[in-house]
């Protein structure tokens, strides 16, 4: 598609990737940092590792961060005769939303490449860890990219009717502390139909946190499963919204 | 000639104001079309209506023989390029990455873009960022990038503000020249100077209301000068004249709204009173006079 070219294109010199590259390198720092300060060995090595970096990451750390790249991916469409061109195009409203989706797709699984490299090089040169991080950490960053993708498209909605930057990540920020707070206390039903909720229990998926068993099972990974069918789910439903807003709203 | 561009009854209000009031405009196809009006006349409000950028409250806008609005914008907006309010761009982004962005975005070929980007005369500054641009470069940047999809119809939302005099000068060279590309062009301004030797039809708006629409010698002749009477007694000659309005005006008898038979009227009633008349003659007034005069409520 056209509109998702164009957004690529938009992404160069972004400030983006400084989110991208510095969050998630923060959350290493300060999870992995913890333990080297504190002298303790990690228990449970490569687990622990994870653990201590990924789980805190997806209480607020990461829904805020998408909710800020968001904010970030539509700044400039706020700025100027932007929005009036952006409108004035032969362009729908689902090809702008899907553009901007797109685009914060790409920017939130970067940032999981960087969480998950930033955790192999301190796992090695910190802690000299043997071997690499299980595989089945790569399968639960999956997850937690597609997680994200509810939270991306609904932040990108907010984001399109807010010229605020700082209003949405705010939004974002509540979000992320009601969906913890559904996770924490089992609401199950709830909290799958809560984006901040799916994004926080991916992170914590294999960690025995909260709500998570531990060790996957067969039957934690048909939860992982329902889980991404859900996302996608309210993935559809938030670009779906968004272009439809669009199409409806004048600029003002 | 066929019109490319009609209202009817276009009407746009924000609570119980009225901004844009019962406006019926006609453009005709390939004219150059001066849309005039003081600040907050409601020009940008008329031209984002145009573009179904915003929705109107009463009234119907036809481009190109059909109804605009949400349902058709798609298809009317490929053959409608247009620049409102400010400029557009990245300022991130390059002037070759900006016009990459659009040929991206609506699939265009190299060629387009090539020509878009001649015919604003912008080839030499493509690779600097926006953020470095001077305004008028980013005015012809924005009209490069509406240029692209070689659209029929150029809307354009005074493209001259904030420019110096020879910026306001080369974008009145660029309009003749998409003129002369066979174009439509809509062009705005807050300053009928501005637009009145480039466009073959005006309108003129003033409270969100159209005061005039058709040519400069329309314009120019609809409104009538008023007349100047030198006379050997001014005072005297200012008093006879009170019936018809004369006033005094720095020795000299103003009699505004006269026409041919009224100003013959005036001269005898003077020369009864044996007032002596030295001189009548109508005023000097320049385009920008009578448009101060339409859109200060005087009327024609
Ligand atoms: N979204 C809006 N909400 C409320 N009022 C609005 C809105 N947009 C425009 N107006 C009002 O409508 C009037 C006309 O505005 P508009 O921008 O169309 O005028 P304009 O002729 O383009 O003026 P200028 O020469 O200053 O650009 C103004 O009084 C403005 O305050
Ligand atoms: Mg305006």
């Amino acid at each position: 598609m056209g509109s998702v070219r164009a957004e690529f294109i938009k992404l160069r010199r972004s400030l983006s990737w400084a989110v991208v590259v510095l969050l998630p390198l923060a959350a290493v720092g300060s999870g992995g940092g913890n333990t080297a300060l504190s002298g303790e060995p990690l228990a449970d090595g490569w687990h622990t590792l994870w653990l201590r970096v990924v789980v805190f990451y997806g209480l607020f750390p990461l829904a805020v961060g998408v909710a800020a790249l968001a904010s970030l991916v539509w700044r400039a469409e706020h700025e100027g005769g932007n929005r009036n061109a952006l409108m004035a195009r032969p362009v729908s409203g689902l090809e702008v939303a899907v553009g901007k989706f797109a685009a914060l797709a790409a920017l939130t699984a970067a940032m999981q490449g960087v969480l998950v490299a930033g955790t192999v090089v301190a796992g090695k040169a910190v802690y000299g860890l043997p071997g690499s991080l299980p595989a089945e950490y790569l399968l639960v960053s999956v997850l937690i990219v597609v997680a994200c993708l509810p939270v991306a498209a609904l932040q990108s909605g907010l984001s399109m009717l807010m010229r605020s930057f700082g209003a949405p990540v705010a939004v974002g920020l509540l979000g992320a502390g009601f969906g913890v707070l559904l996770v924490a206390l089992r609401a199950d039903a709830l909290a799958a139909a809560v984006p901040y909720s799916l994004l926080s229990r991916a992170t914590q998926v294999g960690t025995g946190v909260f709500a998570d068993p531990g060790p996957i099972t067969a039957e934690g990974a048909a939860d992982a499963a329902g889980l991404a069918a859900a996302a996608l789910v309210l993935t559809a439903v938030a670009v779906a919204g968004t272009a439809a807003v669009l199409e409806r709203r004048d600029v003002a | 000639m066929s019109t490319i561009i009609t209202t009817h009854s276009l009407t746009k209000s924000y609570g119980d104001r009225t901004v844009v009031d019962g406006l019926d405009l006609r453009v005709p196809e390939g004219c150059v079309y001066g849309f005039v009006g003081p600040n907050g006349a409601g020009k940008s409000t008329t031209m984002k209506m145009l573009l179904s950028l915003v929705r109107p409250t009463r009234g119907e806008v036809r481009v190109m023989g059909r109804r605009m609005d949400r349902s058709t914008r798609r298809e009317l907006l490929g053959s409608i390029g247009s620049l409102i309010e400010t400029p557009p761009a990245y300022a991130h982004l390059t002037g070759a990455e900006n016009m990459r962005l659009v040929q991206r975005l609506l699939r265009l070929g190299d060629g387009r873009v090539d020509r878009a980007v001649r015919t604003v005369r912008l080839q030499d500054h493509l690779d600097k960022r926006v953020r470095a641009y001077s305004l008028g470069m980013k005015q012809r940047l924005g009209i490069a990038m509406a240029l692209a999809r070689e659209p029929r119809l150029l809307v354009l939302d005074e493209p001259a503000n904030g420019l110096d005099p020879a910026g306001i000068d080369e974008m009145r060279h660029l309009i003749k020249r998409l003129a002369d590309d066979g174009i439509t062009v809509m062009v705005s301004s807050h300053l009928l100077d501005e637009v009145d030797r480039t466009a073959t039809v005006l309108g003129i708006l003033g409270g969100g209301r159209l005061l005039f629409q058709g040519t400069r010698d329309e314009l120019f002749s609809r409104s009538v000068p008023d007349v100047l009477i030198d006379t050997s007694e001014p005072e005297r000659a200012a008093a006879a004249t009170e019936p018809w309005g004369g006033t005094l005006d720095e020795g000299t008898v103003r009699v505004p709204g006269l026409d041919h038979p009224a100003t013959a009227e005036v001269v005898a009633r003077l020369v009864d009173a044996r007032v002596d008349v030295y001189g009548v003659r109508r005023e000097d007034r320049s385009l920008e006079d009578v448009f101060m005069d339409l859109t200060r409520g005087r009327g024609l």
